[in-house]
This record gives C-alpha cells, sequence and structure tokens, in this order.
C-alpha cells in the first residue's frame, strides 16, 4: 500500500454489515487528524447515526462545509448533531438503494465523510479562481484550517492558481530529519519529465511563505512549510478536482507514515545486519570439547 | 573493502592483536574476584593500566583503544557526515547496543565521544577465539560505513518513489 | 474530550482482534498472516536493496511495502508471486519483520488512527519473555512514536472483562482463567493481577481439535457423502459453532435422542460455494458429543486422556495456598471455544465433586473430629466471553488510571526499552 484511502474502513464494513443484517450497535472510533466518530442506533436497529468531530470544524463551516455536505448527503444530514459532535447523518437502512453496485456506491459516499467535510474549502477555493480568473486579478481570502493543535493548513485562491499551504511539526528528531529527506524529494521529484504536470511544491524550514507571512505563527526550528501550487489543470472537471482533493488533503499523514514504513523498514535492516553481526562474532567461539579423548587402548585422557 | 579503507583498518587490526595479551589479575581491593581494570578505573590502582591510544582516520573516524591487563575496551567513532547519517548511526548503535547480551564483548553504553565500545576481557579471551574476535571487530569497522551509507541511499530512494508516487496521483 | 480513544491491539496466533478502548466490540477481526511478495524465507532474511539509483531501480525500494494482512493475505495467498505468513507462533511473536509491518498496514490502513496521538494498549501470552516485550516497545515507540504503552497479560484482560458479568461484584483481578481458543487451550491462575506462572497449564484440545471431531462423527455415520469435500471442514465448525451444546449426562441424551429423534436431530442446509449446488446433512449426537472432549477426551485422543475439571483442579492445587480460594470462586472462561451452552455448568459440576472429594477425604482421615466450611466453586461465564481479552482490555484503557500505568513516549526516550521489564496493575478494587 503506498497511496493512503481516503475512505474510512470501519464505516464501510459497519455499514455493509448492517444492510445485511441490522442490530444495534454503538461504536466511537478515529480517522487521521483527530477525526472521531460515533456510530449507533439510538431509536431502532435500523436507524443508524454517524456523528462526526473534528476541531476545525468552525472553520470548515464558515468555507462552506454544510453545503458540501448537504448536496452529498441531502436529507441524510441532520439538522442539529449529536451532543459532544460537530455533525450527524441519519442512515435509514431500510431506505437503502437496492442494486448491489449503487449499494456499494452508496456505502463509499458514507465512508467519505471526512473527506467532504474538509473538502469544502478547496471547492471553495477553486470556485473563486475561476471567479478571479474572469475578472482577471485580485486574490481570494486566505483560508485557515487548523487541523491539528500545531499544524494548519493554509489556502488561497488567485488569478491564475490555487496555493495550499501545510505548516508541518515534527515532534520527533528522528522524525523531522527523515521528514526533510522526504520533502527535498518533493520538490525535487517534478523535475521527472512523466510528472511534469504535477503541481509545484516548494518547501521551506522556519521561514513561512509569502503568502502567510502576515499571521501570526509561532517561529521555532522545527516548523516547516510546504506549498502546493495548484494550477487550473489540476481541478479543471469535477472528476479531476475530487481526486486532487482527496490527495492534497491527506498530505500530512501520506508523509508521517511513509515516514513510519520508512523506520520499519530500517528496523528489518537493522535486524538482518544485527544477525549477520552475530554470525561472525559467534565464529569467534570455541566449540566446547565434544566427549572424552580416549587412547588408543581404550583409557580415557584427562587433562590436568 | 575499499583501498582507502585499508591502511586504517590494517592498524587497528595490529594494534588490537597486540594489545590482546590479557591475563587473570586479582582484585586489588576486594578478595576472591578479579575485576576489570578499566570499568573499576576511578577506584586507584593505576599500575594495572596501559597506555590509551587512539587511531585516526581524520577527524570523524577513530578509534580509541585502552588497554589494561586483564581488559581492553576499544570505542569506535563512526563516519557521519551528514544529519541523515548521524541520526542512522545513532539509531544502528543503539539497536545493537540494545541486544548486547547476545554479543558478549560488546558494551551497552559508548565511551563518551564514541558511537560503540567493546570490551574484551581475560575470560573473553581464554573462551574465545582471540584472532576472530579481532576479525569481528574488523569486519564490524567495515560494514558498518557500508550499511549506515546504503541505509542512506535506500531511505533516499524511497522518499523519491513516495514523493513520485504521490505526485502522480495527482498530475494532470 | 480532547484524549482520542486509545487503540486496543489483541494478536493471537490465529486471529488479530483490534479496536478503540469504550467499544463493546474489536473493530476488526482477522487472520494473524501476512501475505509478501518473493518467496516466503528469502524476503525476510535479506531485505531488498536498490543496487542503483535511477528511475526503475528506485521503483524497487518500496518492494516492503506490497503486502497483505489479514483477510486480504488470505484471499491474495494463491495470487502468483505472495506467499502466506503467520508471524505468531504459540501466541508468541515468532517474525519482528513481519509482524512490525503487520501493525503498520493495521494502524495506517484499518483503523486510520495517527500512532503519534493514540495510546496504545497490547496484549501478551503468559510467560512472554521480557526481550519480546522490549522489542514490541522498541517497534512501538521507535517506528509509530506513540503517546504511550502498557502491555497486559491476555489472562489478566480475561479476568477484567468477566467483571460485567452480573454476578460479579468485587473486580478481583484473582482468579483462574480457562482461556480456549483455536489451537491450544490454557488454564492460568492469577494472583492479584499477576500470573502464577509456575502452575500454568496447556492442554492441546481447543476449536480446531473440536472441529475435526465433529466431522469424524458425521463421516462416520455418512452424513458426509453430499457433501464436496473442500466444504466439509467449514460445515463441521457451522455444525459445531450453531448447534452444539453441553450435555450433564451422555447415557440419558443417548436415550433422550433415541426416544425422540425428529426432536432432537437437527437439519443443516448449505450450498456448494461454487456450483450453488444445495444439499443437506443431519445434525445429531455430535450436538453434544463436540464439547464432550473437554471432559472425556478418551473419546477423541489416545494420547491426552485428562479431563479439563481434573486439569483445573491441578492447577489451583499447585498455586500458593493461600490464594486457592479466591482461585475456586472465580474461574473465568475466555475464548471461542468456551462459548458452547451450559459449558460453564458443568465445568463447576465437574469440579465441585472433586473439591467435595477431597474434603470429606481430609475429613475421614482426620477421624472426623475436624468439619471442613466448604470451598466455594463458582465459574463466570458471560456475553463477552469470544473476545473477552480484547473486551478486557478495552474496559481496562477506558479507566483514568489507564493513562497514569501506562509508560509514555518521554520515559521510553530517557530509560529506554527496558522501561517495558515492568507494568503496573490496575483497576481492581480490592
Amino acid at each position: 500500500m503506498i497511496l493512503l484511502e481516503s475512505h474510512n474502513v470501519i464505516i464501510q464494513t459497519t455499514l455493509g454489515e448492517k444492510i445485511a443484517k441490522p442490530s444495534s450497535l454503538d461504536v466511537s472510533f478515529v480517522d487521521y487528524d483527530g477525526v472521531r466518530f460515533h456510530l449507533s442506533t439510538p431509536e431502532r436497529k435500523t436507524l443508524l447515526l454517524l456523528s462526526m468531530h473534528t476541531r476545525c470544524w468552525d472553520q470548515l463551516v464558515q468555507y462552506g462545509a454544510l453545503d458540501v455536505l448537504k448536496r452529498e448527503y441531502g436529507s441524510l444530514l441532520k439538522p442539529s448533531s449529536e451532543p459532544e459532535y460537530n455533525v450527524s447523518l441519519e442512515i435509514d437502512l431500510e431506505q437503502i438503494p437496492s442494486g448491489a453496485e449503487e449499494r456499494d456506491a452508496f456505502i463509499l459516499s458514507i465512508a467519505l465523510f471526512k473527506r467532504n467535510a474538509l473538502a469544502a474549502p478547496f471547492e471553495l477555493a477553486f470556485n473563486t479562481q475561476k471567479q478571479l480568473e474572469a475578472s482577471g486579478s485580485g486574490q481570494g481570502e486566505l483560508m485557515e484550517i487548523h487541523y491539528r493543535d500545531e499544524e494548519a493548513i493554509y489556502v488561497q485562491a488567485s488569478a491564475d492558481r490555487v496555493t495550499a499551504i501545510f505548516s508541518t511539526v515534527f515532534a520527533d528528531e528522528t522524525d523531522r530529519i527523515y521528514g526533510k529527506v522526504f520533502l527535498q524529494e518533493f520538490v525535487d521529484a517534478r523535475r521527472q519529465p512523466a510528472i511534469q504536470n504535477a503541481p509545484q511544491v516548494l518547501y521551506s524550514n522556519r521561514d513561512p511563505p509569502l503568502e502567510i507571512r502576515h499571521l501570526a505563527l509561532r517561529n521555532s526550528e522545527d516548523i516547516g512549510y510546504v506549498t502546493f501550487v495548484l494550477f487550473p489543470r489540476h481541478f479543471s472537471n469535477p472528476s479531476v478536482q475530487h481526486a486532487t482533493i482527496s490527495h492534497i488533503q491527506l498530505f500530512r499523514d501520506y508523509l508521517h507514515y511513509h515516514i513510519k514504513c520508512s523506520k520499519a523498514y530500517m528496523h528489518s535492516r537493522m535486524r538482518h545486519r544485527v544477525a549477520e553481526f552475530q554470525k561472525v562474532l559467534n565464529r569467534a567461539k570455541q566449540e566446547v570439547a565434544t566427549g572424552e579423548k580416549k587412547t588408543v587402548t581404550g583409557r580415557t585422557m584427562v587433562s590436568r | 573493502m575499499s583501498n582507502v579503507l585499508r591502511p586504517y583498518l590494517a592498524a587497528v587490526r595490529s594494534t588490537l592483536t597486540a594489545a590482546l595479551t590479557l591475563e587473570n589479575f586479582s582484585s586489588q581491593v576486594g578478595s576472591c574476584t578479579s575485576e576489570y581494570a578499566l570499568i573499576t578505573k576511578s577506584k586507584g590502582s593505576k599500575e594495572v593500566l596501559l597506555n590509551p591510544l587512539i587511531i585516526s582516520r581524520n577527524e570523524n573516524e577513530r578509534v580509541l583503544i585502552e588497554p589494561s591487563i586483564n581488559s581492553i575496551r576499544l570505542s569506535i567513532r563512526i563516519k557521519q557526515a551528514d544529519e541523515i547519517e548521524r541520526i542512522l548511526c545513532h539509531k544502528f548503535t543503539r539497536f545493537m547496543m540494545q541486544r548486547a547480551e547476545s554479543f558478549i564483548v560488546l558494551r551497552r553504553k559508548p565511551v563518551q565521544g564514541y558511537d560503540i565500545s567493546f570490551l574484551i576481557t581475560n575470560t573473553h579471551s581464554e573462551t574465545m577465539l582471540k584472532h576472530k574476535i579481532v576479525d569481528f571487530i574488523i569486519q564490524f569497522m567495515e560494514e558498518v560505513d557500508k550499511e549506515i551509507s546504503e541505509m542512506k541511499l535506500s531511505l533516499n530512494a524511497r522518499a523519491r518513489t513516495v514523493a513520485e508516487s504521490y505526485l502522480t496521483a495527482i498530475s494532470t | 474530550m480532547s484524549q482520542l480513544a486509545p487503540v486496543i491491539c489483541d494478536n493471537g496466533t490465529g486471529y488479530s482482534k483490534v479496536g478503540f478502548a469504550g467499544n463493546s466490540d474489536p473493530s476488526f477481526v482477522f487472520p494473524t498472516a501476512i501475505a509478501t511478495r518473493g518467496s516466503g524465507h528469502q524476503s525476510s532474511r535479506a531485505p531488498t536493496i536498490p543496487s542503483k539509483p535511477g528511475h526503475l531501480a528506485s521503483k524497487r525500494g518500496v518492494e516492503d511495502l506490497d503486502f497483505f494482512i489479514g483477510d486480504e493475505a488470505l484471499a491474495n495467498a494463491k495470487t502468483p508471486g505472495y506467499s502466506v505468513h503467520y508471524p505468531i507462533r504459540h501466541g508468541m511473536i515468532d517474525n519482528w519483520d513481519h509482524m512490525e509491518r503487520y501493525w503498520e498496514q493495521t494502524i495506517f490502513k484499518y483503523l486510520r488512527a495517527e500512532p503519534e496521538d493514540h495510546y496504545f494498549l497490547l496484549t501478551e501470552p503468559p510467560l512472554n519473555p521480557p526481550e519480546n516485550r522490549e522489542q514490541t516497545a522498541e517497534i512501538f515507540f521507535e517506528s509509530f512514536n506513540i503517546k504511550g504503552l502498557y502491555i497486559a497479560v491476555q489472562a489478566v484482560l480475561a479476568l477484567a472483562a468477566s467483571w460485567t458479568s452480573n454476578r460479579v461484584t468485587d473486580r478481583t483481578l484473582t482468579g483462574t482463567v480457562i482461556d480456549s481458543g483455536d489451537g491450544v487451550t490454557h488454564v492460568i491462575p492469577c494472583a492479584e493481577g499477576y500470573v502464577i506462572g509456575s502452575a500454568i497449564k496447556h492442554i492441546p484440545i481447543a476449536g480446531r481439535d473440536i472441529t475435526q471431531f465433529v466431522l469424524n462423527l458425521l463421516r462416520e455415520r455418512g452424513e458426509t457423502a453430499g457433501v464436496p469435500p473442500e466444504d466439509q471442514m467449514r460445515i463441521a465448525s457451522k455444525v459445531k459453532e450453531n448447534y452444539s451444546y453441553v450435555c450433564q449426562d451422555i447415557v440419558k441424551e443417548f436415550r433422550k435422542y433415541d426416544a425422540e429423534p425428529y426432536k432432537h436431530f437437527e437439519r443443516y442446509e448449505g450450498e456448494h460455494s461454487v456450483t450453488g449446488r444445495k444439499y443437506g446433512i443431519d445434525v445429531g449426537y455430535e450436538r453434544f458429543l463436540a464439547p464432550e472432549i473437554f471432559f472425556n477426551p478418551e473419546i477423541y485422543s489416545s494420547d491426552f486422556l485428562t479431563p479439563l475439571p481434573d486439569i483445573v483442579d491441578d492447577v489451583i492445587q499447585q498455586s500458593p495456598i493461600d490464594v486457592r480460594r479466591g482461585l475456586y470462586k472465580n474461574i473465568v472462561l475466555s475464548g471461542g471455544s468456551t462459548m458452547f451452552q451450559h459449558f460453564g455448568n458443568r465445568l463447576k459440576r465437574d469440579l465441585k465433586q472433586l473439591v467435595d472429594r477431597r474434603l470429606s477425604n481430609s475429613v475421614a482421615a482426620s477421624g472426623s473430629a475436624m468439619q471442613s466450611s466448604g470451598v466455594e466453586v463458582d465459574v463466570i461465564s458471560h456475553k463477552r466471553q469470544r473476545y473477552a481479552v480484547w473486551f478486557g482490555g478495552s474496559l481496562l484503557a477506558s479507566l483514568p488510571e489507564f493513562y497514569t500505568s501506562c509508560h509514555t513516549k518521554a520515559q521510553y526516550d530517557e530509560i529506554g526499552p527496558s522501561i517495558c521489564r515492568r507494568y503496573q496493575i490496575f483497576g481492581s478494587a480490592t
């Protein structure tokens, strides 16, 4: 698995099971970036309530998350959410599309709950860009999404592009160094002819990029900024736009996933190497003398 | 083995072989026990310690050999050209020292200023083949550099693949 | 509530149970299997090294990401190039490379949790060497940077899981755990959260053997004639799971079946997994004979002949004398193979007989001068028996003390893996 998937596997499997065989349910689970879910059947077995909590909800609402969710889920979206959560969907198992394919598509769309909520600022930026392009100049609002305690995404549209900036903080020294290697490759990768069309990636350590320099940002050594410059071709039609948003919003998780995989890989290399060294050292061990030494006549030799 | 490394390793090998002439030596402090002079250095008995020596290839690569009457401590400073090599080297030596028990001659903590330390006592040199212990140390020095640079290469290769796969997915 | 729920990971020999604390069931239960590319032994021994930098060669740098775990691993077992491995043997981790990658995918693909934000509760079998704990901690703290770690002994978690039963009032961590999974059955005595290692006993009869026994019985009666051979094992395990129960007296039960066969025989209808052809079998005596192999092992095996109640009694008698009462009073069942109806009752009755007989013998030996007040024997069955270990973990990790009992990343960084040699017991009311 190189790329991360955008849908939540727990929602997908649980929903599939419950459609096949409704039963009462009360589970809570999480998704990347501190998103919490709660899936329950408060009234009857066939009425599922899926609630989500994310720490940047207020910001998402400000950038139109409710409209996006309304468009995706329509009447499923509950007007008021469950307490302690930000937004709830009500899924009536008796009114699920009956065809196998439509059903799978429906389940998948529910499993993309978090992705859709987080897509709002990007969609807004893409639309703003189109307007600005028509009018020829100007800049869109700088949107801040504080999706983690110390990290944030900044999205801004301008006439010819949309800029997405991720601030990254590495808690661990090793992660920081591995992360730097990875980010450098993200910057360099575009030189490959095959991916010339990819968004431009810029990385700066400590110094924030121009777009967000006016914000009051924490200034410290361990913070870095990754800038993705998205050109109109990256969101020219709905399917391309969908894919772009799905990938961009998982950037941080993707990076951290691979840092961890690299460490796991290093571990297995080290295990292998250490086992090899062990073999070399074992050669130094003397064989324990096997059995007794006998003379020709059968008498045992004893060393004194 | 690269040719540039050869004289350095040869020097370490011959010094170590020469230094590995250990004998049992009863403790001058306690009774019925032999303690390793290097470990209890602070307690005096300077006469059992011999002159330590450093074999250095450059400022980043050196070996410290501290001989004594009944034990010899060898500490290695491994080449670390940059931040990545430093962290990989640290990870590797830590991983190995974590398993020090099975590496009889390995210490759990390195001497200050070095990355990894070995302690060969007279018991070791009596129960194990002396030249094979030397072989082990030399082979370790030889391969650890290679391993670290390979790890660094593979990290870079991984990073490149990872970045390319991600960007390919959003390039149109 | 800014704290995200701890992750509970119970990796068993056969199946892994993973999920989040606070839930009553694990989110995922899948085989502890990993399908990797390349022939088995070679891939684990020598990690591939990209030979030259460059586009093609660098593609090979991430070969170690090409693998599947759980059900997907088994589904890919026949895909050319993949081979399936089971990283855990006899409850203990056997292949650390595979296990590390197994965890990697469990966390990132299935749980979708950022490990840096979570505490983890892992389980270990009784008598797990401390080196294994250290290696586990090394993986979780160094590769995954988790916030905090707690490694609990499976038997202790099974005891904690029994607190949900309404017959348990005093939340004690003293008791005897009978843990029967697919491969092996353990009888483990625990005193105040610590396993009495010297008294543990294993029984080589568990789920897999029961299934085989059911199949033998069905074959002997000629029921399997219409069943395709590749489905037989599956059917036998279905029969075991759905129709079996423990009877109080075999002879009476046989008589009952003979008197009214139509009342007691059940009909199992199946369908061929490939052709869709229908078939059916009659399910009869195996309904009560299957679990009977715990109580009369001679009906199945010729090398293992001690009944389960005798083993439990032996285990308790080998434990220190001052905890024996507690051990008899709180016998807890865990694992899928203890799920048979009336299993607990039968075990309790047989064990009670053994204990009472010993007591009356000692009364007689003392010349009837001393009277014993009797020993209370109780077997606890509860609803969460199947995933009792996981559930116990979920329960303990929801307690506020959990966070203070964990070793945190900061502590690990300061002291090193040896910190995981000790874990504080918590949660019990006594």
